[in-house]
């Protein structure tokens, strides 16, 4: 991961009250690189992200953008940044356009050729003359990531960005970030407490429980092909087979209603294949169960208790 | 500044997009229309005709029909002096009465002012909070501009609004004042009853003493309303405060008024009026540059609570 630091958080700590919600978190986030932030709800997510945007003071530590404290040079720091915080909210009185428009006025050097532009990107079409208040979830969606990239920014933070998404709209934006993260160098972070839904689109994976950092992940380690996964083999007949595979491999096998659940490497998966057809059994199917992040983070997250 | 007036520009487009601020213009039009149809068709006591060439005479019989009925029937006491007495300036001064007309309705719409303060609290009392309640709040604070800008720009949008009501207003009631009951001329003088007597001064003054007064008290509760809403994020009840003291202030201020401090309560002094046309102040001791000290106090007060609570925000939740 070579690159410079989009963003640094440095021992990054809020306490509301007496009740330190984040306590210290230190990490990086490069150019080009899409950064999943998972935690469960109420882990301190969103509290994280909007201290990173400036909504919320920061009690001790800094996060720095493009190496300016979004504490001290708020401007300079924010002007780098475009971000979704939850629910992409607009003004529903307004069309997309407009919108668009009135975040576009606020910022410098944004014309109305990147207004089209960004609307082409995020495809939403003729739909875009139409009242804010009319648009679906999924449409609210990408207009909020078409303000956030207006100003074409080097961090683009997304909170939840398929909450509400359909399975094609949330192949879509999965589709847009890595996008943006390989052909324009952006940073992207994206917070879920679905891991599934943000493993897919990450290039690593920061792990946040009650306020602390407790794993970070490059998910490429976990697409690993020398770790043993759960092989599915429909097979006929199934004792037979069952019987070889344990004495052939020396371990205990199980049965999945017509399949048989073996434990092997990627490299042993074409051997034992031919081996149960060379022994005159038929093979049906074979289907690797990959072994996902979810496996991995499962004990570390526990359940999704907010406490 | 130019970034500025782009985020001015960005609120008033943000006002007129919503249904409810073109409500609030259609109401005064058609509020002001109706006065003046009201009092066009079924007012009594509007001298629409004018006088003739003898109209010395004519008033003096008025004055003697006016004597009998007061005679005759006890209520007309409370109103006939007045009429009365007008009369006997008019005679005195050798003044000829005009007729009643159009800059004579403007002027009487000034008491109409207190409508536009009601809208403006309404507006004043939203601009804030309802980015909270759509949430676009946090889109808005993350743009490289600050919390004060921001803040500031949505306050001169209110002041804005407020002039724009003001405008449009003055331009209904000049219109249809014209085209119902006619014009004395581009500035005629008239008749206005002082605290010593009756004088003689010209209507456009009049004109400007009266909003000028109301714009006051709307200044000051729509910037009340506009910290309460920055504070609590809540229009509804910025809205409820804001017109409450509105209307009870004067009465809070005349019960309290026996004691020294009372002074310093906003509402006695937001009435510039008792310092103009001879009339006595609400409280001794009391001042034009006292009360414009004091309004001046209250004013930056309330925009410093506002701020406060605006840059220092966490803006957490929805």
């Amino acid at each position: 991961m070579a690159g410079k630091a989009a963003m640094t958080l440095i021992g990054l700590k809020k306490t509301i009250g007496n009740k330190p919600i984040i306590k210290g978190l230190t990490f990086e986030i490069q150019a080009g690189e899409v950064f999943g932030f998972l935690g469960p709800n109420g882990a301190g997510k969103t509290t994280t992200i909007r201290m990173m945007v400036g909504l919320m003071d920061i009690t001790e530590g800094d996060v720095l953008i493009e190496g300016k404290s979004i504490k001290d040079d708020f401007k300079e720091a924010i002007r780098h940044v475009g971000a979704i915080v939850e629910n992409p909210e607009m003004y529903p009185f307004l069309s997309g356009w407009k919108n668009l428009q009135h975040y576009a006025r606020m910022t410098e050097g944004v014309s109305q050729e990147r207004i089209k532009e960004v609307v082409e990107l995020v495809g939403l079409g003729n739909a875009i003359h139409e009242k804010a208040g009319r648009y679906s979830l999924g449409m609210r969606q990408r207009l909020g990531i078409a303000q956030a990239l207006l100003h074409k920014p080097s961090i683009l933070i997304l909170d939840e960005p398929t909450n509400g998404l359909d399975p094609s709209g949330i192949r879509e934006i999965r589709k847009y970030i890595r996008n943006l993260a390989e052909k324009e160098n952006v940073a992207v972070i994206v917070s879920s407490h679905l891991l599934s839904e943000i493993e897919l689109m990450c290039d690593r994976i920061g792990v946040i429980k009650k306020g602390e950092l407790i794993a970070i992940e490059s998910v490429k380690t976990v697409e690993d092909h020398s770790a043993l996964k759960d092989v599915h083999i429909e097979v006929h007949p199934l004792e037979m087979a069952k019987d070889y595979l344990q004495s052939e491999m020396a371990q205990t096998i199980a049965i999945n209603k017509k399949e048989l659940i073996v434990s092997a490497k990627r490299e042993d998966i074409p051997h034992i294949l031919k081996n149960l057809v060379n022994r005159g059994m038929d093979v049906y199917g074979v289907r690797i169960l990959q072994s996902t992040l979810e496996d991995k983070f499962f004990d570390l997250i526990g359940e999704n208790a907010i406490e | 500044m130019n970034n500025f007036l782009k985020l001015v520009w960005n609120e008033q487009i943000k006002l007129y997009a919503q249904k409810s601020t073109w409500i609030m213009i259609v109401l005064i039009a058609a509020i002001v229309l109706g006065t003046g149809l009201l009092a066009k068709f079924m007012g009594s006591g509007i001298a629409t005709e004018e006088y003739g060439a003898d109209w010395q005479t004519e008033l003096q019989e008025e004055n003697a029909a006016l004597a009998k009925e007061m005679e005759e029937d006890e209520f007309a006491g409370f109103a006939n002096p007045f009429v009365i007495q007008k009369n006997e300036y008019y005679l005195e001064n050798d003044i000829k009465p005009l007729p009643y007309d159009g800059w004579e309705y403007v002027l009487e719409n000034a008491a109409l002012t207190s409508l536009l303060s009601l809208f403006t609290i309404i507006v004043a009392a939203g601009i804030v909070s309802n980015e909270f309640k759509w949430g676009t709040i946090k889109l808005l604070l993350i743009r490289p501009i600050s919390r004060t800008k921001i803040l500031l720009s949505k306050y001169v949008s209110v002041l804005l609004f407020a002039l724009t009501l003001l405008v449009s207003m003055l331009a209904a009631s000049w219109i249809v004042g014209a085209l119902l009951f006619g014009l004395n001329g581009a500035s005629p003088m008239i008749v206005q009853e002082t605290s010593s007597g009756f004088e003689q001064t010209s209507v456009l003054k009049e004109i400007l003493q009266g909003y000028g007064f109301g714009m006051v008290t709307l200044v000051m509760m729509a910037t009340f309303a506009f910290m309460i809403s920055t504070i609590f994020r809540s229009s509804g009840m910025a809205i409820g405060l804001a017109i409450f003291l509105m209307m009870a202030g004067n009465a809070l201020v005349a019960f309290v008024s026996q004691y020294s401090w009372s002074k310093y309560i906003l509402f006695a002094n937001t009435n510039l009026g008792q310092y103009f046309n001879g009339s006595e102040p609400m409280i001794e001791g009391m001042t034009l540059a006292f009360s414009l000290s004091i309004l001046a106090i209250y004013f930056f007060i309330f925009l410093a609570a506002a701020w406060t609570a605006f840059t220092k925000r966490d803006i957490a939740g929805n």
